[in-house]
């Protein structure tokens, strides 16, 4: 489908190009009545094709038909073709060798620049792959190291010492878990031809569980939840979008120092619903914010309180998730203090039964 | 006493999720029988008959759909489907199919061994569901023969469509229904707008019973999957 839409899109610069030189030429014979600059503009016209369209084959038909013009339309004798006088013959074979030196060149520079793109996107991901690795080591460091104490030395250690050692297991588990979320989630986005099966989802319910799964790792924050009486619901991956507000609200309990409260508001301006997670905290420093969803991980926002962050996977994995959605995400500072990250969805048509 | 432990049949192929799974179960006074594939957990299941069956998807001869097809064939033996895709149509494609419930991995002991229990009792008392005509749930109370619902003895006034879905969701309590399996009950057909019908009638019950987001519900909302009501206690 794209190849033949390729395929039409240079034959149609070819021979406009083409044209354009024939009109030209007839001009300037017909008003200067110079024959000196004809081949020279065709030779213009052969360049031009050659560089603007992919591959040999549009330059070399274009030089082919601009000679036989040439010779045809503008030189002795008229309106007869005759290959045999040397100059013509000559000034062919220039022509040829133009447009095919000209398709080489620019085959051989777009060749190139692909060349380059790729290899910056596999920077990225190798970039990326070494980050996630090295974060990944850190958990597993911890399961390793405390089972294999456990199984080697049961007697060594005290039940206290024990349930604590396991309690980390239990933890970094559970991390990695939701690493791995996150990766998925990547994985799904990160191609071309980014596919998101949306369902619609009634609001009140995804609210219902997002909160259940928050509630499940963070048992003692309150989140106060204010949601519009209407009935909605909004065409989405709810597991995606589930993901990127338990993202927010984690972010808000791991970096928003000083934070008692922890507002979760969605409310409806005429056919978008706005989520907004809003805390009472420390902000985000001005410079964070500029690129905060920006790039795939950032090394230094391992903040103190939370010895590893996913903030920095979690807040552009967010950000790539909604803009996939065709809504919007953005994240500001409150002037009482505070940040607030808010981003919108299309709701369903209202449909009156 | 040996004889009266509930026989599981696990069937999964890796074996430190195998293992696991099998202690748990042990620990939980269950007898169990384990396959590492289909072929053998095919096997297992008919010379065995046990009494649930935790069926891993991806097996490394055949897909687990396969003998969960084989065993609703014949029987209703609870089957509990662990799962490593978190896509919702596998959910729903196996619930579907005849699964009871689902398990992601992964997943915790406790989560496990709450469906297990909720999956034995619900088949130990699906035939005699009615016959006491009540059923209850931590000041949920439902009155079959009256067809009345009451929440810590105060009366919910329900239509009758809403009725019909909190009995549903009832009679089947622990389990998830999927969407379509509650349409065609209630309505017993299936079109386009039903799904919205059905949310629109949850919505309902939801306000009328009071419900608040994230705390502590009668009806749990499996998202993309379907609904499933709180066991009886």
């Amino acid at each position: 489908m794209k190849n033949i839409s390729n395929v039409i899109i240079n034959i149609i610069v070819t021979a406009f190009i083409l044209t354009a030189c024939f009109v030209i030429c007839l001009i300037i014979q017909n008003t200067i009545g110079t024959y000196s600059l004809i081949p020279a503009i065709f030779v213009l016209g052969a360049f031009l094709t050659s560089l603007i369209t992919a591959g040999y084959i549009y330059g070399i038909i274009s030089a082919v038909v601009s000679v036989l013009a040439v010779d045809f339309a503008f030189e002795f004798p008229y309106f007869k073709l005759n290959l045999t006088i040397t100059e013509n013959l000559v000034s062919a074979i220039i022509m040829i060798i133009i447009a095919f030196v000209t398709c080489t060149l620019t085959t051989k520079l777009k060749k190139q620049e692909a060349f380059k793109a790729a290899g910056e996107k596999e920077k990225m991901r190798a970039d990326l792959l070494r980050a996630i690795s090295h974060d990944l080591r850190t958990p597993l460091t911890t399961i390793y190291g405390a089972s294999s104490a456990i199984l080697e030395n049961k007697d060594d250690f005290s039940e206290e010492q024990k349930t604590k050692m396991l309690q980390s297991i239990k933890e970094d588990a559970a991390w990695l878990t939701r690493m791995v979320e996150n990766l998925l989630s990547i994985t799904k986005l990160d191609g071309d031809n980014v596919k998101i099966l949306k369902a619609s989802t009634v609001l009140d319910e995804f609210i219902d569980s997002v909160l259940i799964k928050f509630n499940k790792r963070y048992p003692n924050q309150e989140v106060i939840v204010d949601l519009p009486d209407e009935f909605i619901t909004i065409p989405m991956d709810a597991m995606l979008i589930e993901q990127v507000v338990v993202n927010m609200l984690e972010n808000a309990v791991c970096h928003a120092e000083g934070m008692t409260r922890l507002c979760l508001n969605v409310f409806t301006l005429s056919n978008k619903v706005i989520f907004e997670i809003k805390d009472n905290g420390c902000g985000i420093d001005n410079e964070r914010l500029k690129n905060i969803f920006k790039g795939y991980y950032n090394s230094d926002n391992v903040s103190s309180d939370c010895k590893r962050s996913n903030a920095g996977i979690g807040l552009s994995v967010c950000s790539a998730i909604i803009k996939a959605h065709g809504g919007d995400i953005k994240a500001e500072n409150q002037k009482d203090g505070g940040a607030v990250f808010r981003f919108t969805l299309d709701m369903e048509e209202q449909v009156n039964e | 006493m040996n004889n009266n432990k509930y026989k599981i049949l696990v069937v999964e192929d890796e074996d430190n999720i195998s293992n696991l799974v099998c202690t748990l179960l042990e620990a939980g006074g269950y007898q169990v029988i384990s396959a590492k594939n289909c072929s053998s957990g095919q096997m297992l299941y008919f010379s065995h008959r046990p009494d649930l069956i935790i069926l891993d998807l991806g097996l490394p001869d055949i897909d687990g759909t396969e003998l969960l097809k084989e065993v609703r064939k014949d029987s209703l033996t609870p089957v509990i489907v662990l799962s490593a895709r978190t896509d919702e149509t596998d959910k729903v494609a196996a619930l579907d199919i005849g699964a009871n419930d689902y398990v992601t991995k992964p997943f915790g002991s406790a989560e496990l061994m709450a469906r297990v229990r909720s999956a034995l009792r619900t088949s130990r008392h699906s035939s005699g569901n009615f016959s006491n005509g009540i059923f209850e749930a931590d000041g949920l109370m439902i009155d079959y023969d009256a067809r009345r619902v009451f929440i810590d003895n105060s009366e919910i006034k329900l239509t009758q469509t809403e009725y019909n879905i909190i009995a549903f969701l009832s009679v089947h309590s622990g389990k998830v229904l999927t969407y379509s399996a509650i349409i065609k009950e209630i309505w017993g057909y299936n079109d386009l707008g039903s799904i919205k019908k059905l949310q629109v009638n949850m919505a309902n019950i939801r306000k009328k019973f009071g419900a608040k987001p994230g705390k502590k519900n009668y009806i749990v909302n499996e998202l993309g999957v379907g609904y499933r009501m709180c066991e009886r206690s």
